[in-house]
């Protein structure tokens, strides 16, 4: 179709048409049903992709909450098989072989779509020891965590955090608790603190808030995050590898 | 046609504004019967959460854009959206070996109805989206400033080109957008509905 014709268009949806313009365009319509379907087409991107650019915002908000809710009413089985959609879904040992394998390599050879979480949340280990202070929430933070028991350790490196200012690592491992308990808010702030200073912790908080995004299914926030960190991070290799997939 | 709402449309509302003291009470009451179904076929909590969030921001989006009424108990309906989400994931992630339990849900045609109507809006919204994204980045960047922005002058002056020609790029940017919608064979699906 013409060009003129999507000029057409949003003149006469934007009411700018005199009225024999308008008249001959309905005429149009009813006479040319390749033109009517363009039309039709037409207003209809017009009218959702308003609605989803002006509530952009306030789904956000919609999806905050209902992760929160989420989370306070939905239990998880147990908090040790809690991760791993792909392995709770190969329950079979034959499976479970060949997608260990298949994790191993690094190709994921079961998940044609788009990536998911689980797949590169392997979280380094807590290991805060020879510290000082704070034993007793020390260890305790470290077992849960390395344990995968998020809210307990979230707990614990909250207490931590209090009596330790500023400690950039205890930050960055409660916001992957708060990742992992799907509190996205929270995690996102702290990612975005940490990968705009400048401690060593800069890239593997960059890479974590690239996972957040993923975790939220928003792709394209994902990739760009992933773009941001460089060469020389620890982190580079899983990111051009997660952006491959993206 | 006017169509009275459900006492439940309460929770579409909620979903509109946000309301977490409302939405509470959807999580309260009903998402216990998704979670056990999505257990019972394949998945777990995590996967039972995604399906229920996403299936709410579905509905919050048909309401927001289309004025959805529910005229039909919330139960149901939500029940059945989420059920047929879980088992297009399953699709999706290539799993054969499913065994679906399937528990006789007696739903009416109404129901069905409402419950297909959101189907359908989701299937176009996704295509209006995907199709969205293979547009140029300039296209899209365009497109994106007019939609939030109401003005086109405005638009104009923020991407710093005269008036007329925003105008034009924007009409230039949507009929492609048309074409790639036109051209798709999901849009020839829907339009079979």
């Amino acid at each position: 179709m013409k060009e003129d014709s999507y000029i057409l268009f949003d003149n006469y949806l934007n009411k700018e048409l005199s009225a024999s313009e308008i008249i001959s365009f309905e005429e149009k319509l009813n006479s040319d049903a390749d033109f009517k379907q363009e039309f039709e087409i037409y207003k209809s991107l017009e009218t959702s992709l308003t609605s989803k650019f002006e509530n952009e915002e306030a789904e956000k908000e919609l999806k905050n909450t209902l992760s929160k809710l989420g989370s306070k009413y939905i239990k998880p089985e147990n908090s040790i098989k809690k991760k791993g959609k792909i392995i709770s879904l190969l329950s079979n040992k034959k499976f479970m072989v060949a997608a260990s394998i298949a994790l191993v390599i690094g190709f994921f050879l079961f998940n044609n779509g788009d990536p998911v979480y689980s797949d590169f949340s392997n979280h380094n280990a807590l290991e805060l020891v020879v510290r000082g202070n704070n034993n007793d929430a020390i260890i305790k933070a470290q077992d849960a965590f390395n344990s995968k028991n998020y809210k307990e350790a979230l707990k614990q490196l909250t207490v931590l955090s209090e009596t330790s200012n500023d400690d950039t690592e205890i930050e960055l491992y409660k916001g992957i608790c708060y990742l992992e308990l799907n509190i996205y808010v929270e995690a996102d702030i702290i990612f975005d603190a940490i990968s705009s200073g400048n401690s060593t912790f800069a890239n593997t908080a960059s890479w974590y808030k690239a996972l957040s995004m993923l975790k939220q299914k928003q792709f394209e926030a994902c990739k760009y995050v992933l773009k941001t960190i460089p060469e020389s991070a620890a982190e580079y290799k899983q990111a051009q590898k997660l952006l491959k997939k993206l | 046609m006017i169509q009275k709402p459900h006492e439940d449309h309460i929770y579409i509302e909620a979903l509109l504004k946000n309301d977490s003291r409302v939405l509470s009470k959807i999580y309260e009451k009903f998402s216990h019967k998704i979670v056990s179904y999505v257990r019972n076929n394949n998945g777990n909590s995590d996967d039972a959460q995604d399906i229920i969030q996403e299936t709410l921001v579905t509905i919050y989006h048909q309401a927001k854009e289309k004025n959805f009424i529910l005229t039909c108990p919330f139960d149901a309906y939500f029940y059945l959206l989420c059920k047929r989400r879980w088992l297009n994931e399953l699709k999706k992630r290539g799993n054969n070996r499913v065994t679906i339990s399937d528990d006789t849900t007696s739903i009416t045609e109404e129901q069905e109805q409402q419950v297909e109507e959101t189907e359908i809006f989701e299937k176009q919204h996704q295509l209006f989206e995907s199709k969205f994204k293979e547009l140029g980045a300039k296209c899209q960047e365009l497109l994106k400033t007019t939609f939030k922005i109401k003005s086109m002058e405005k638009v104009a002056e923020i991407l710093g080109v005269t008036y007329g020609y925003a105008r034009k790029k924007k009409s230039q940017c949507m009929g492609k957008l048309t074409q790639l919608v036109k051209d798709s064979n999901e849009f020839h699906q829907l339009k079979a509905y």
